[in-house]
């Protein structure tokens, strides 16, 4: 599979305090035509044409695909109801995920529900020392099957079928195909489960929801 | 991989582990090339190895990428609507195309304004997650310049046909093009935006004594990588049971059903032992 390319030229004209006399800019001639003489039966060659189609790509401003970040995620049958923000990475390669459990954060350099493909992430703590135990926690409760709706920034209703709920140590999460940016649409919410290791605060488990669109 | 099936199936996203092709992942045997037309006001033909492949091609555009069987390639860029590539005006030059590697070959003036080109090797390399890769390239005729982002001075001394590469945090960055040692933008400033997991290809072309500098953007995407992880809880709220206590429950609950005394003790030892405390 190659690389997606695309191109844009700026249209940004410059402003360089330089003026004067252009000099010629290397436009050589085109080569005359063989002249035809005395052979009016000879035919000029035809011009060879491009081979191949190559695409071009011409002067347009970056105009990167604005995502259509989630503002709301349901899972009525375990009664959870969580606003989402957009979120991004820590410094430590994590997740970034918001401090509240009953927010949910959704990773911004991935899918959205609109963009066709890959995986949608939404994540949110399960518990926090400041704010309890939060709605995701009920996720592992959740059976396959049942409808899970994120509503956009737009204000449309995205719906998903639950097509699995797995408990998967954090050590082995398959990060590459949770965060997947290419493959079918999904839709995979986290949160933490497992045992608690009250030394470190830390979970063993992630918790993954696993849901495809529902047409 | 340990993973406890809760509900349903999850064969969709853990099954296919093995599978994970890099998105940015180029064939083994073969080449990209991209090719950039940075002469201004020229409209030219490209031969590879005597076939015309890009007709009429415009400044400022960019073609590709052609996926090419690594190689070395004979390139000539003649004037549009040449018969063919006998009377070019830059090359032919030669190009040495490896596997797996992504190219741009630029058409582009020299620092002293005289027509030629330069095969770029575009770094394809992943990007850590959050981050975009910023690639300025100087293919203007124009003396050495500074890169400013913000104002302040992000490469310096850069040279026609050089190149700066910076790995960045995603997002957009204000920058401008000034004559190496001063900040006065030659070009823009301008908001470039620095996509995560792209490579942001920006080329200053143009002439510097023509007053015709420009910019002209290729993007490379599909490099990023993914999150370490998912660390999602701190308080043990929602811990499942310990399973070593869940042992000691279910070998007391069969104490009961046994009211044998001396099976008890030795369950309970066990229990306890598994406990590890």
């Amino acid at each position: 599979m190659s690389i997606r390319t695309a191109v844009v030229l700026s249209s940004l004209l410059l402003l360089s305090g330089c003026t004067g006399v252009a000099p010629s800019t290397p436009v050589p001639a085109a080569e005359p035509a063989p002249a035809i003489d005395r052979e009016p039966t000879v035919t000029p060659a035809p011009r060879p044409t491009a081979a191949g189609e190559v695409p071009i790509f011409s002067t347009r401003l970056p105009s990167p695909d604005a995502p259509v970040p989630p503002v709301r995620v349901r899972v009525p049958s375990v009664d959870v109801e969580v606003d989402v923000i957009p979120v991004g990475v820590r410094k430590d390669t994590l997740m970034e995920l918001p401090e509240d459990v009953s927010v949910a954060g959704w990773y911004r350099y991935g899918s959205d529900p609109t963009t066709g493909a890959g995986t949608t992430v939404i994540a949110a703590h399960v518990d926090s020392l400041e704010y309890g135990l939060g709605p995701f926690a009920r996720l592992k409760g959740a059976a396959a099957g049942a409808e899970i709706v994120v509503t956009t920034v737009d204000g449309a209703e995205h719906r998903y079928a639950i097509e699995g709920v797995s408990s998967v140590r954090k050590e082995d999460l398959p990060v590459n195909q949770i965060f997947d940016r290419a493959g079918p649409e999904r839709l995979v919410l986290i949160t933490c489960g497992g045992q608690f290791d009250r030394e470190a605060l830390r979970y063993s488990d992630n918790v993954l929801v696993t849901a495809v669109p529902v047409e | 991989m340990r993973s406890t099936l809760l509900a349903g199936t999850t064969a969709g996203i853990l099954a296919a582990a093995a599978l994970a092709i890099p998105a940015n992942a180029l064939s083994d045997t073969a080449a990209d090339l991209s090719v950039l037309h940075g002469v201004p006001d020229t409209p030219v033909d490209v031969w590879v190895n005597g076939e015309l492949t890009l007709d009429d091609f415009q400044p400022g555009d960019l073609a590709g990428p052609l996926e090419l069987p690594a190689g070395t390639y004979s390139v000539a860029i003649t004037a549009p609507d040449a018969a063919d590539d006998s009377q070019p005006v830059i090359g032919p030059v030669d190009l040495p195309l490896e596997a797996g590697t992504s190219y741009t070959a630029v058409a582009h003036l020299g620092a002293d304004g005289a027509p030629t080109a330069t095969l770029f090797t575009n770094d394809i390399a992943t990007t850590a997650a959050g981050e975009g890769r910023l690639t300025v390239r100087h293919t203007a005729a124009a003396p050495a310049v500074d890169i400013l982002a913000g104002g302040q001075a992000v490469v310096s001394g850069l040279e026609n046909p050089k190149e700066a590469v910076l790995n960045l945090p995603a997002g957009v960055v204000s920058a401008a093009v000034a004559v190496a040692g001063t900040t006065d933008p030659v070009i823009g400033p301008a908001d470039v935006e620095v996509a995560e997991g792209v490579n942001t290809i920006v080329y200053a072309w143009g002439s510097a004594e023509d007053g015709n500098l420009q910019l002209a953007v290729q993007t490379i995407g599909g490099l990023h990588s993914a999150p370490g992880g998912v660390n999602s809880g701190q308080a043990g709220l929602a811990a499942d049971p310990d399973p070593s206590i869940a042992g000691w429950t279910t070998a007391a609950a069969l104490v009961l059903l046994l009211g044998a005394a001396s099976g008890a003790v030795l369950i309970r030892r066990r229990a306890v032992a598994s406990n590890g405390r």
